[in-house]
């Protein structure tokens, strides 16, 4: 066998078949042992701010959404699965989704337009790792790396859109790509530079950090303007009415997701949902004091996630009780708004903010 | 259909007939990335040869398929009809029968202009409260015309000569209820979608039609008036009660979507006045000069009736010969009128794509009424 480059030994099958059968053997004891040493991260990625908690929030949020809106509308909404509650209709369209066939429109990219669905789904969920639950619960504490780390994966999202519109050759879909293109361009400026603001105000590019700066005050308050800026920018962000133009369905049948059908489709609509969640903590995190809030019983890191989830349940409903109140705004006016309205105020509040720091407030 | 060539660097999209706003028609729209340059409507999708089939059946039994035209608004639609019959045969309507018409004919504009509102508010993206609000609303109305005609949605009620039946026990009071309640939710309209912040940035200067261009063109209904022009046939040619009724012609100096908007808004409640006038003042008297169902004209005729529908004028052109069936009808509708109207928007002011659904809606078009 030498003239094949392998050098075989005699003793290697016995080794290997010693070492394969060490592992077996030992297998129980070593499963206990791995889960002992990293039963936080485990616990991390799987429940809190991991799949359990986007999954759980998603399957709520639609069930909320529903229900809520067809109240504004005089309706009921779903009433018959479950118990006239409505609550197993999103299992039911789950289900529905997963059955479907996934049609696959001729001349396209499909690694592309099979890719996009699911990348985009997940890449929020990955900054959504970098948000601190308490000083000692955050999953992927990478220190001064944090925020900026946000926004290199959360500013990869447009990229997604556009890609997928690209590649499913339809002139819907084509459209409503540069639409995602332009909107996020618009929106994303300003909010980098209410970021800058509120890293300036703390001193760190550290969320840990920037939450431990807002002990005494919320920077909701020096900071009023970004704080307004970064809530449109919320919305804008994850597509809601009135910023849902990328998939305007009036005008565009649904966007860059109108040729998506099955399951495919059904990783979009995750998607943005996973986006809406990893905003809306980011925004919390930075202008409403992240997991601050008076310690309960004692349990100091149960009652920072405690706060942590009250304000994010807070601020959800607030974002999806604006979908009942306005229509939704044009491309043109969108960016009218995003260039010469939210970047000059973003500039102004980044102004404000020197000035205090200049003059020794904070 | 043929289709014009298209100029290098646009893009032609179909807009329709598979979409989820665009309704049975298509609309082709020329465009460079959002911007607009040439809108063609292909319309002619649900044609039903309405004019043939009335020409095969006596004059009773077109007044079911004309009613098809348009469901919203079937009550002047068969007016429009009816009143061609009975110019063409020489037929008396009493009084009554008349006020009872314009009651109805009113219930059935305020019907169609509540899902022309819906339709707007959806076509601007506000689809959760205003359109289903609307809906809702429609069904007192509905109500009434259960109660009065039999019938919710396609009331075969006029007949040449009058109506089918007289006003039920203690009807006028319960009109009065409903336009007091539909009132009271207007105001809630009002704020909801007219004073909106963000529908008011939509809807002002867009789709710009001046008084001329609106002439010129043929437009008619609100798309008329939103553009200034106080022309209203109720008015300049009073048929049914109308001559005796007190209303106002509604016009909007702005000439744009939001112009059109409120002045469907406003002549709801020129409507809603004409109902409660109707309950008050309604006269006695019989509701129907006999006529035969098998009647026959002596002679051949010509004769052209008009109508002021939700939508605008629709005029009926009939020619009648010594036989139980018209010769010919030719049914000049309003939604055929005003999209050619909408087919020059582009040209007249600058339209994006995401202003077409806006556009379209503003004129309120009923596809199997421009098809017929």
């Amino acid at each position: 066998m030498t003239h094949l480059g392998l050098n075989v030994q005699a003793g290697f099958i016995a080794q290997t078949w010693d070492a394969i059968m060490g592992v077996l053997f030992n297998l129980p004891s070593l499963t206990l042992e791995f889960l002992r040493v990293n039963a936080k991260p485990l616990i991390q990625v799987i429940i809190l701010p991991g799949l359990v908690f986007i999954l759980v929030f998603a399957i709520i949020a639609v069930w909320f959404e529903r229900k809520f809106l067809a109240r504004a509308m005089l309706r009921v909404g779903p009433y018959y699965c479950g118990k006239r509650s409505g609550v197993l209709q999103v299992f039911a369209d789950f289900l529905k989704l997963f059955m479907k066939e996934i049609i696959v429109p001729k001349d396209m990219d499909f690694m592309f337009f099979a890719a996009m669905p699911v990348l985009v789904s997940t890449l929020p969920a990955m900054a959504m790792i970098l948000i601190p639950w308490d000083s000692n619960w955050v999953l992927w504490d990478i220190g001064s790396m944090s925020l900026p780390m946000f926004f290199a994966i959360a500013g990869l999202a447009p990229l997604l859109p556009i890609f997928a519109g690209w590649a499913a050759n339809n002139k819907y879909s084509f459209i409503g790509a540069f639409r995602v293109a332009y909107m996020y361009i618009s929106a994303e400026i300003p909010l980098v530079i209410c970021a800058a603001a509120v890293a300036i105000m703390a001193g760190s590019f550290d969320l840990l950090k920037i939450v431990e700066a807002q002990q005494s005050m919320w920077f909701a308050v020096p900071q009023f303007i970004g704080f307004a800026i970064f809530f449109l920018g919320v919305i804008i962000e994850s597509e809601r009415t009135p910023f849902d133009i990328p998939v305007a369905e009036v005008e565009l049948v649904f966007g860059w997701r109108t040729e998506y059908s099955g399951i495919l489709f059904g990783f979009t609509m995750m998607a943005e949902y996973v986006l809406f969640q990893a905003w809306t903590l980011m925004f919390i995190t930075l202008y409403l004091g992240g997991f601050n809030g008076p310690v309960i019983l004692g349990m100091t890191t149960a009652s920072h996630i405690f706060w942590l989830l009250a304000k994010f349940v807070v601020l959800v409903v607030f974002i999806i009780l604006i979908r009942c109140v306005f229509p939704r705004l044009r491309l043109d006016q969108m960016l009218h708004l995003g260039w010469r309205t939210l970047t000059p105020l973003a500039v102004l509040n980044l102004a404000i903010v020197l000035a205090l720091k200049m003059l020794g407030v904070y | 259909m043929t289709e014009p060539m298209i100029k290098p660097d646009v893009m032609r999209i179909s807009w329709g007939p598979q979409h989820p706003m665009s309704g049975q028609t298509r609309i082709l729209l020329d465009v460079d990335g959002e911007k607009v340059h040439k809108i063609i409507a292909d319309l002619g999708f649900t044609h039903r040869g309405i004019e043939k089939i009335l020409e095969n059946r006596t004059f009773f039994q077109g007044i079911i398929p004309i009613e098809r035209m348009v469901m919203a608004d079937t009550a002047n639609i068969g007016l429009s009809y009816i009143m061609a019959i009975e110019k063409a045969l020489g037929i008396e309507v009493p009084e009554r029968a008349n006020w009872i018409r314009s009651l109805v004919c009113e219930m059935a504009r305020i019907n169609s202009h509540l899902y022309a509102f819906g339709l707007q508010a959806e076509s601007t993206g506000y689809f959760p409260a205003v359109f289903l609000w609307t809906t809702t609303d429609r069904t007192v109305l509905l109500d009434l015309f259960e109660e009065l005609t039999g019938a919710r949605w396609s009331y075969n009620f006029f007949m040449p000569g009058g109506v089918h039946k007289d006003l039920p026990e203690g009807f006028e009071a319960k009109v009065i209820k409903g336009v007091e309640y539909l009132r009271r939710r207007f105001e809630d309209y009002w704020v909801a979608m007219v004073e909106n912040a963000v529908f008011e940035t939509r809807c002002d200067g867009l789709a710009v039609l001046k008084p001329e261009d609106a002439i010129r063109l043929g437009a008619t209904g609100p798309v008329l008036r939103g553009s200034g022009v106080p022309m209203d046939t109720r008015k300049d040619e009073p048929y049914a009660a109308y001559g005796d009724l007190n209303f106002d012609v509604i016009t909007e100096p702005a000439c744009d979507v939001m112009a059109r908007t409120k002045v469907r808004y406003k002549e709801i409640g020129e409507s809603l006045k004409i109902m409660e006038q109707v309950a008050n003042e309604i006269p006695g008297g019989e509701i129907s000069t006999k006529t035969s169902p098998f009647v026959r004209p002596k002679q051949s005729a010509e004769v052209m009736s008009r109508v002021e529908t939700a939508r605008g004028e629709i005029g009926i052109h009939m020619f009648t010969e010594a036989a139980p069936n018209p010769y010919r009808v030719k049914i000049n509708s309003p939604t055929l009128r005003n999209m050619y109207v909408f087919e020059r928007m582009a040209e007249l002011s600058e339209i994006l794509m995401a202003d077409i659904p806006v556009v379209i809606n503003s004129i309120d078009p009923w596809y199997l009424d421009s098809d017929r």
